[in-house]
This record gives C-alpha cells, structure tokens and sequence, in this order.
C-alpha cells in the first residue's frame, strides 16, 4: 500500500506572554492508503496540534509551524500541506481532506438547518457537478447569468444578484439547482443512516440528540469522498449507548469508501477494535508506533506499558492498577532528556541525558524511542540501560 | 448500628419545566422517581448510566445537598429530613462527596490550607498549630505535601486537585464518600493513580463509597455492587462479578458495548439500542421504560400511542397525522388530513410495526379518524431474578409472570 500522507519531523512551536511552548517535536509518521492510524496519547500530547496541522487549522499567531513538513498525496504528486497557498487549501479542506470534531453541539452553526450547513460542502467544492445535475448546461445561459449562477454557487452573491436569483429569468433555474442540491445532501444524510433525511434536514442543530449531531457531522466531512478523513476524538463527547453505534459508522463508511483515517483518541480500548496501526505520543513526541496488535501484544515503550496497565477492565477487580506516577507536567521543558524519563520505572542514567530515537525495533515496523530496545545501550544491572556501547 | 450506612426509600426527585413570562409550570423532569438502594457498610456500591439518568440527581440527595420530592433519604435507619441539631451534624459530618468537576469543586480564592482544613474548623475538630499538622497529615494521606499548603487551586493539574478534593472529603474520617464520576474528567495514567488512592483510603479508613460514574470499566474494577440506572430507575442490580459475566437487562448490555473489552468476556455480542423513539424524561415511556429503543422488546412491554405516532412519522412520513382525542397513553383517537391518508396509515400498521403491532387492538378505521387502543401495562417492577440479583426486563422476570405477559394471545 502506498503512502497518502507522512508527517516529517513536525514541529510546533506555541508563543505565549511566558515564553515559547513546542507542543509539537519533531513528529514523523504516515498514512497509507485505505487504513486507520489510531493517534493516541494522553491530554497535551500534541495529538490534535498534529491533526490540526493537517489542515492548517491553528491560529497563527500564537501558534507557529516552526518545522517539518506535512505531505500529502494530490494527483499522484507529494504536496506539503504547511506551504500551499491559503486558496489551494481551501480547496483542499473538505474536499480531499475532511475533519470530523470531538464535540458535535461545538462544531455546527447553531443558527444555520443542517440543509445548509451540509449543503455548503457541495457548493464550495462540487459546483460545476450540480449545474450539470441541475440540466443546466452552462451555454445555454446568457454570460451575465451565468456568472450570477456560479457567484450564488460560491455563496457569494450581493443584493441585486439575490433579487436577480428571484426574477423569471433566473428563477427557474436557481430553483432547479436547490433541488438538485437538496438531493445531494439527503443522499449524504441518508449514508449515515440518518432515519428520515429530509425532516433532519429542515431542523437546527439544537433540535437533534447528540448522536444524530455526530452523524450530521460525519455526513458533511464524508460529502465530497475525501482521500483522508481525520477524526478528533469523535465519541468522547457522545453517550455511552451511543459511542458503539457511530465507532460503528465510521468503520463501515471507511471500509466502503476506502477513505485512510487519522483517528484521534486517548482510550486505547477503543484503537484495538478499530485501527490497523497505531501511534502513541507521550509530550510532543511520538513513543511508539506499530500495528495494533503487536501494540497490545508487545508494548515496547514503558509508556504504552503504563497506559495499558491504567485500563481499568484489563485489570482484575480490587487489583492495583499500574499507575504511571507523576503527571506529564513540564515534560515540555526536558531539553535534551527522555521526555518520559521522569516517571519511567526503567529510566537510567542516559535517558536524562539524551533522548532516544524512533527506531524500528522488529520485523514488522514496530518502533519505540527508548534505550531500553536499543542494541547500541548497554543495561546496568537492575535493567536500566546505563550508556551506550563502544561511542 | 445497622449493616446499610445509607438508604434511600422511594426516592423521587422531579424538577419543575417552567415556561413563558409567568414561569407557570408546565410539567416535571422526573430525575429520579422511585429509587430503593441500600449501601452497606464497607461496601463500594457502583451506579451506572449515561448522561440524563439521574445518577448524580441520586448522588446529591443522599448526600443531603437536595430535598427529595417524595420518599427519603435514611441515615442509620433514620430519615435525614427528620434529623435535626447533633444528629443532623452527625449525618454530614459521615456523609461527604466529591465531585465531578475539579474546576468548579474547589474555590479558587482558597489557599490549599483552608480548603482541606474547613471541615475540621467547622465541625471543632481542631484548630491552630494542630489544625495545620492535620492538613498535613491528609495531604500525604493523599499523595500531596507540606509544600502544597499554601497555594491556589489554579496551581495544581487535574489529578492533584481531585486529590485535594479526596482529602476534603476524607478530612473528618466519614464513614460514607460519595463519589461522583471523580475520574471522569481525568487523563487514564491519571485516573489510574485516583482509582488506586481511593482503594487505599478504604483499606485503611474502612470507608464505604457511593461511586458514580458511566464508565462500566472503572465500575467493574472498583465496584461490589452495582446499580444500572435508567431514566430515573433502577433497572439492575447485582453483585459485580454476576452482572457483568450475565447482564440481565438489555440497557446493561447496551452500555456493555462501548467497552469491547468487557463485552468480549461475555461470550456473545452484547446487542446496541435500537434507534427508536428518545424517551422523554418528563413524560417516560409507560411500561418497560426502554422499550422504544429495546433491541429485544416484546409486544408486553408497554407500548403506547406516543409509540403509534413515532412509528406513523417514520413509517409514512409524508402524511401528517394529529391526536384528536388522547384517553389514556394506551387509547386515543388519531387524525388524518383525508380518508386515504387514514386507510393507509391502518393498511401499514396492519402490515408491519413489529413488535408494537401485536400490542395494538385492530385499528377501528372511521373516515378520517383511526381509533388506537393498546394493551395496557403496568410500570416495570423491579423482581428477583434468582440469587439477589434484581433486573426490570421481562425476559428475567420469575417465569410465572414472564409466562403470563409473553404468553397471553395477542390481542389483535
């Protein structure tokens, strides 16, 4: 499978009156066709910086892309998505690229029908597809209302245009292109198993449960058959009852579309049913990245250890959890360490002096940045690795 | 001294939905209605349930913060209403809680001193050089320190405060803590690091915990017992280890799905709720409460006109169809815009509309008025299902009246 999209030792950088924070140091991974890459780590990893990154999402200032390139396959050809002009990513957001939010009620418009809000996907990316799904061949329109059509398309028409749009002879035809568009959404609503589409779609955001939000929301970043869907934590904010349902969807969508998915999540239960590979972060980097099954089978990073162990349905009940003492804190701030040195039961004396790289550590890609699987760093006694062999 | 710490009776709990300019009130949320659960002493009892269910509604009135609507909240065998002077004191000073939200559960103009010594103030336990020596104490009884005494809240990441949180509540030695969803807004390296500190406590102190929380996980790790909450009720209740090796309510086992690690332990695929009609909190369904999104409901479990409507909506969603007369929730006179419209809507409730279907009398079709009428049931009671362990589900009702219910000939 080739690659869609790699991350190149990303880097970035947060300025705020306190000084600079990297959320982000030196990230490298990648997205190959038609998988699930599981991005799991704990809150303030950097997991979302990341995916933000995809689509250049931050706010900058104070957020700045201090290095590292993102690439992403367009037509055959490896664009890097931090150095496209602002016009080629809007063309890119939401077409080729789609973002699903952590928190539904958040992320729509609150004073917009979902019609509409589904319905600007279409109209920003797939304009000239619905003229032509109208009957509308663009020839036979007089040169002036052509061009009143297409600006109405790209939601940006002035006042006379819009009285214009209401007038015999314009009428006819912007009514066949809302019914052509109104056609288009309720087919995406009804992909996400939406019951009864077109009264879903007259309705806010306010009037729909949680769930039915979610499934608005995958509709619209499903829309234009995007290459990648990125996925932030989609369940987290939804009900119990619920999470199983959508998690369910959005394998089910995947798997027919073929669409790759970046899904972000900090409960590793859920990466183990739905992802093909896995990568942890831990402060900015990442820790470790494998298949899924080798992750659980055979955690490399004491990291991931830790993480499993903190599971509490793995653990057996009343049994002590394996808790990683210490909290990530100012990991941010370790120079040149380990960043995980501080709580690693493991750490010896060159964690705190250098940090480790991200190397493959078996025959099937799994990698760890961690002395501990490193052939080159000899292990004192207690297991610990001490320094390295031979310079 | 009796083996239950505390006990609720019946326990309603119903805020009024107030509406226009005079606030008149036009009906209740039901948050809680009817709630029978014991703690027993040294015992973690476990609630369940998503959002909306009540359990926090729950948590507040045992832990004497909110007046019960009806029913009581007893203490010792003593209802905590009728408490009053020494005996109250006696109450909260055993009964202490910690919430949810670290951000809003601590006040952030209190030094860390203050905030965990107040109870002690309040209650004269001690004060001056003692009162700061018995700080201390608690805050390395919770992993936290001397050096931690004189900050802010705004200092401290999650996981510490609700560790500051703990220390409060834990401060006068209670014998009960109420703890609602305390790891729920934590990290999992961190909740692990919580969930282990409370075990400690309990070891060491003998406490008895309330613990609330969505997360089946981290019930089945803590819990003894555990309640599964439902719109207000209790819908199963059992030892741990039983519920969880065989649900036996099909909410549990939908809440079972956003665990796959727990469900795989069951053997068979725990079954997801339907996507029927969202239960309304102020108006619950009659009945079984679960039985519109019930993936194995039976024609017995209550089904109603709402459901009748819900069921049209879906079903012909182009004709529009208004209730006419409402006489009871299981009888009621539909309207339809035109006769063909009301023949139709007959034609395919006849056809389909599995399980409602046989619930429902044949439809008495009167131009374009349709006559409903269902079998009517009485609320789901919560039974005995062998061994201690109670559920509302029909389908593990004692078989006398799960003969009686499933095998009455349909009605249609």
């Amino acid at each position: 499978m080739s690659v869609l999209a790699s991350v190149e030792e990303l880097r970035v950088d947060f300025h705020s009156r306190k000084g600079v924070v990297r959320a982000v140091d030196g990230v490298s991974f990648e997205i190959r066709d038609q998988e699930i890459l599981g991005l799991v780590g704990e809150t303030g990893c950097g997991k979302t910086v990341t995916a933000r990154s995809f689509l250049r999402l931050l706010p900058t200032p104070p957020a700045e892309y201090a290095g590292g390139r993102v690439l992403f396959r367009m037509d055959g050809e490896m664009v890097d998505l931090l150095r496209v002009p602002e016009d080629q990513m809007r063309a890119i957001r939401g077409d080729r690229i789609a973002m699903i939010f952590q928190d539904p009620g958040k992320a729509l418009n609150p004073a917009m029908p979902i019609a509409r809000q589904v319905g600007e996907v279409f109209l920003q990316h797939r304009a000239a597809e619905l003229l032509a799904e109208a009957g509308l061949e663009l020839d036979s329109v007089d040169p002036v209302g052509r061009a009143v059509l297409r600006r109405a398309l790209a939601q940006r028409s002035r006042v006379p245009e819009r009285v214009a749009l209401r007038l015999p002879p314009l009428r006819g035809r912007w009514r066949r292109l809302q019914v052509a568009l109104d056609e288009r959404v309720a087919r995406a609503l009804e992909e996400t198993r939406i019951p009864n589409p077109r009264k879903t779609m007259a309705s806010y955001p306010h009037e729909l449960s949680g769930g039915m939000k979610q499934r608005v929301m995958i509709a619209q970043a499903l829309a234009c058959d995007p290459d990648l869907l990125i996925a932030d934590e989609p369940t987290t904010a939804l009900d119990v009852t619920i999470q199983a349902r959508i998690l369910e969807l959005i394998r089910e969508l995947q798997d027919r579309r073929r669409t790759a998915v970046l899904y972000i999540t900090h409960d590793l239960s859920l990466v183990r049913r739905l992802c093909d590979r896995v990568t942890v972060m831990y402060a900015g980097r990442v820790a470790e990245s494998g298949a899924a099954e080798d992750i659980f089978a055979r955690p490399l990073h004491p990291y991931t250890r830790g993480l499993l162990g903190a599971i509490p349905a793995r653990a057996g009940r009343g049994r002590r959890l394996t808790a990683i003492e210490g909290s990530v804190g100012h990991a941010l701030h370790a120079g040149d360490a380990c960043r995980f040195h501080a709580r690693c039961p493991h750490a010896g004396p060159i964690c705190a002096e250098r940090a480790p790289e991200l190397a493959v550590r078996d025959v099937r890609e799994h990698a760890a940045a961690c002395f501990l699987h490193d052939d080159r760093v000899a292990l004192d006694p207690a297991g610990r690795p001490a320094a390295e062999v031979g310079g | 001294m009796s083996s239950e710490v505390l006990a609720s009776r019946a326990l309603k709990k119903h805020f009024p939905i107030k509406e226009g300019v005079l606030q008149r009130v036009a009906g209740h949320v039901r948050a809680l209605d009817g709630v029978d659960l014991a703690v027993r002493r040294g015992e973690t009892l476990g609630l369940v349930g998503e959002s909306g269910c009540g359990k926090s509604t729950f948590a507040r009135c045992v832990a004497g913060l909110m007046e019960p609507t009806a029913g009581g909240v007893y203490y010792d065998g003593r209802n905590i209403a009728t408490l009053k002077g020494a005996a109250f004191r006696e109450y909260r000073r055993n009964t202490q809680m910690v919430f949810q939200d670290v951000f809003a559960s601590l006040n952030p103009r209190q030094l860390v001193k203050d905030i965990v010594g107040r109870p002690l103030k309040i209650h004269d336990e001690a004060s001056g050089a003692e009162l700061l020596d018995r700080v201390v104490e608690l805050l390395q009884g919770v992993g936290l320190g001397r050096e931690h005494l004189y900050r802010y809240p705004h200092q401290f990441s999650g996981g510490q405060r609700q560790r500051i949180s703990i220390a409060r509540a834990i401060a006068l030695q209670p014998e009960m803590v109420v703890l609602d969803e305390p790891t729920s807004a934590l990290d999992v390296s961190v909740q692990a690091q919580i969930l282990n500190l409370l075990q400690d406590l309990q070891e060491r102190q003998g406490l008895t915990y309330l613990f609330i929380t969505h997360d089946l996980g981290v019930v089945r790790h803590m819990a003894d017992r555990v309640a599964v909450m439902h719109l207000g009720e209790v819908v199963e209740l059992g030892a741990t280890d039983e519920v969880f090796a065989g649900p036996k309510h099909p909410y549990t086992e939908a809440l079972l799905t956003a665990r796959p690690e727990l469900a795989e332990e069951l053997g068979s695929e725990p079954a997801p709720l339907t996507e029927g009609r969202t239960p309304d909190p102020a108006q619950p369904p009659e009945g079984c409460r679960l039985h519109t999104r019930c993936p194995v409901a039976t024609p017995a479990c209550g089904w109603e006109v709402d459901d009748v409507l819900w069921w049209l909506e879906h079903a012909l969603p182009e004709a529009p169809v208004g209730v006419v007369a409402r006489h009871s929730p299981f009888h009621a006179e539909l309207g339809f815009p035109d006769e063909g419209a009301a023949a139709a809507a007959v034609a395919a409730l006849e056809r389909e509309g599995q399980p409602l279907r046989p619930a429902l009398e044949r439809p008495r079709l009167s131009g374009v008025r349709v006559d409903v009428r269902l079998r009517e049931t009485d609320p789901a009671a919560l039974e005995d299902a062998g061994g201690g362990h109670l559920t509302r589900c029909i389908h593990h009702a004692p078989a006398q009246r799960r003969r009686g219910a499933l095998g009455a000939p349909d009605a249609g």
